[in-house]
């Protein structure tokens, strides 16, 4: 990193940090720039590696031209539609659903069977083996995790009343929920400090450091 | 036709990955159909990722049109996006140019680097303020529920840190295990492995719903 | 007001503060401590370790964003230390797009430079397309079709590793790092599927959910965290961000637990100050 480098990073942690404060303008320059900087990278992104590389590439490839490459650019162009809204041009919108039609379509199909193979079946199975510890298998967590299972779906289970048996189940279910959760936000406190300390490293060691020690 | 055409192209499109799981890739006709499709997905899916860019570039260039309120923000908003963007895109057209197109070393990636990144990480460090902020005035053991939550995080959080851990090594040997074994791979391994079947049923169920066409809330009103 | 009911309605900004000095004070004081290897960690560097040398092909994700860096960037490097120095060939390739081409491509090639790697024969990046569903799913059957060029437009022929990689059975083993659920599709997706193993390192965000995965077996090891990153940085024998960071990381945690514990009593006894004074 050049000293300009290293200067301005410091100054944009600092413009971003100075929010803790309170809203200023040096943050929502800041901010602002960095919405543009944001959708910028999404243009040269998007015409690098799919335009160029997916679409103007292999159209344009004199051995084997992909010329049936024009039905998704088509597709996406029709994407754009979605801005004709509250124009001359607005009765044509409806032509961008067929384009994200495609993609949910696509998307939906993968995902019907990759979630109850991958996810329901991998999970069901998990739960069904004898769990081990410390590569020794173990009753009590055995016990633990099939309880824990069934109680958390039957908490999540709203289509009868939570009464009698359901409701006990249901009960030791949120207790389990309140344990896992607990983790989570040890876990999420965790993750966030772990940034913090990222911009302060970076704040100590390479701004500080490259002129006062 | 304004329904029954996304309405088809959807149940198609998805039949076609449906079929294709159930067959090796090198059958003839649906194992390149279904990879067509998945390439048709990603060229498309590009598209709506360029229409983010384009709202938000509309946005922001009529805010300064009609000279709103901060319009100079948006100025600079909008300047951000081409400076980022046109030398990206003229790499295409001058690939000698060392400070055009994506690489390493244009103008593209310096600024991502060098101006981006910095403001990403800040933002989200920031949230470690307002964690703190948080843990302090509203994690409250108001009920036994929310006792069993803070007891279990403040645990995890102990747990978590060679300090804490030497702390917990401390109370006895072999806690820091048992946090893990019971609390991690135990009672929170099954409330996730719960989560996942439950909502993976959800995904499944939504996406029949629409492969078969009765969930079109995706299509927006009109 | 009293001292508690003062307490209780601290102005946020004397957290903030309080926070600030607990990040500082240990730039200034040692406050090393042993860091312990979770088994999952140890699960993860034990199958990464029991690769073939020279002759295996891994794929490294960069499914990450910009802000989760200090997490996630740690972890990725101490893998590329660990399959490089084993002379393990590395493709990467990243789901995300504000960053994801630009970041595998920096941090690949600045640890390869270490150990003298030659890009396009020992490491490549084919950087990033968009929908990941595409993606995962399209390169279980031919990665050419769904990366006709590699992250700078290279065509992947003309690259000698890339003559040996076609889909995921030429692959043997996919390290995934991440900040989001992405994650869940390299299992649900590929691992189902195709039976590649996969392992990843998380932030600590998405850390809990993953314990189901690798209890399932699904998922073959797990580094959570900066505490993840410190783990495999300690494994490698590689000490970086991660492990300097676990001596701010302690202290803040201490912090907040003593936050909770202050916010509580001062909640409580102000609680019983108005009953009292009600009755």
């Amino acid at each position: 990193m050049t000293v300009f480098e290293i200067w301005l990073g410091a100054f944009l942690t600092l413009a971003i940090f100075s929010f803790l404060y309170r809203d200023n303008p040096v943050y929502r320059l800041a901010e602002s720039a960095f919405a543009g900087i944001s959708a910028g990278y999404y243009i040269g992104l998007i015409w690098e590696s799919v335009i160029v590389q997916f679409l103007w590439v292999p159209m344009t490839n004199p051995e084997n031209p992909k010329v049936w490459l024009v039905i998704p650019l088509f597709l996406g162009l029709l994407m754009f539609a979605r801005l004709f809204s509250g124009t001359a041009l607005g009765k044509y919108v409806w032509l961008s659903r067929i384009g994200l039609a495609f993609v949910m379509g696509s998307t939906a199909g993968v995902f019907l069977m990759s979630e109850l193979h991958g996810n329901v079946l991998g999970q069901m199975f998990g739960t069904m083996q004898v769990q081990s510890a410390q590569g020794e298998p173990a009753v009590l967590l055995t016990i633990i995790v099939a309880v824990g299972v069934i109680a958390t779906l039957i908490y999540f289970y709203f289509s009868k009343e939570h009464t009698g048996a359901l409701g006990v189940t249901a009960k030791v279910g949120i207790w389990f929920i309140m344990i896992s959760f607990g983790a989570h936000f040890g876990y999420t406190v965790m993750g966030r400090i772990s940034l913090l300390i990222g911009r302060v490293y970076f704040l100590w060691n390479d701004w500080l450091g490259s002129f006062l020690f | 036709m304004k329904q029954t055409l996304p309405v088809a192209v959807a149940f198609i499109s998805g039949l076609i990955m449906v079929v294709a799981f159930f067959m090796r890739s090198d059958v003839p006709v649906i194992g390149g159909l279904s990879q067509e499709v998945l390439i048709w997905g990603s060229i498309v899916g590009g598209f709506t990722l360029l229409l983010g860019a384009a709202s938000i570039t509309r946005v922001n260039f009529n805010a300064v049109r009609l000279r709103r309120s901060g319009w100079g923000f948006n100025l600079i908003t909008l300047v951000s996006v081409f400076v980022m963007a046109l030398p990206a895109i003229l790499g295409t057209f001058f690939p000698g140019v060392r400070w055009f197109g994506t690489g390493t070393g244009s103008l593209y990636d310096w600024m991502f680097t060098y101006i981006s990144i910095p403001m990403q990480g800040t933002m989200f460090a920031m949230l470690a303020f307002y964690i703190a902020s948080a843990a302090y005035r509203a994690f409250r053991a108001r009920t036994a529920e929310a006792t069993l939550l803070l007891l279990t995080a403040s645990l995890v959080m102990l747990w978590r840190v060679p300090l804490g851990e030497w702390l917990l090594t401390a109370i006895h040997s072999d806690l820091p295990s048992l946090v893990n074994t019971y609390v991690m791979s135990g009672v929170n391994l099954s409330v996730q492995r719960g989560i996942i079947i439950g909502a993976a049923l959800g995904a499944a169920t939504m996406s029949l719903r629409i492969l078969l066409g009765i969930e079109r809330t995706y299509m927006g009103r009109g | 007001m009293s001292l508690w009911d003062r307490i209780d309605k601290l102005d946020r900004r004397w957290i903030f503060l309080l926070v600030g000095i607990a990040v500082i004070i240990p730039l200034f004081v040692n406050m090393e401590a042993e860091i312990s290897i979770t088994p999952e960690a140890r699960q993860l560097f034990e199958a990464v370790d029991a690769l073939p040398n020279d002759s295996s092909i891994v794929l490294v994700t960069f499914d990450l964003y910009a802000f989760s860096l200090a997490e996630t960037e740690p972890m990725a490097r101490a893998a590329l230390h660990h399959l490089f120095s084993k002379n393990i060939r590395v493709v990467t390739v990243t789901t995300i797009p504000l960053g994801g081409p630009s970041i595998a491509e920096r941090v690949t090639r600045e640890v390869a430079a270490e150990y003298g790697k030659t890009y396009g024969v020992d490491f490549v990046n084919l950087g990033y397309k968009p929908n990941y569903v595409s993606v995962l799913r399209g390169m279980g059957t031919d990665i050419r079709s769904i990366y006709p060029t590699d992250n700078s437009g290279t065509v992947l022929d003309s690259l000698p590793l890339m003559n040996e990689v076609f889909n995921y059975d030429d692959l043997d083993f996919i390290f995934v790092t991440a900040d989001n659920g992405i994650v869940d599709f390299w299992i649900s997706i590929v691992q189902a599927q195709y039976g590649i193993p996969v392992g990843a390192g998380v932030t600590a965000v998405m850390a809990p959910k993953q314990y189901a995965y690798v209890g399932s077996g699904q998922m073959t090891g797990l580094l959570g965290g900066m505490k993840g990153a410190a783990e495999y940085e300690l494994l490698v024998e590689r000490a970086d961000l991660g492990v300097k960071g676990m001596a701010i990381q302690s202290l803040i945690h201490f912090l907040i637990i003593a936050l909770i514990a202050v916010g509580n009593i001062a909640y409580f006894i102000s609680l019983r100050r108005k009953r009292r004074g009600q009755a």
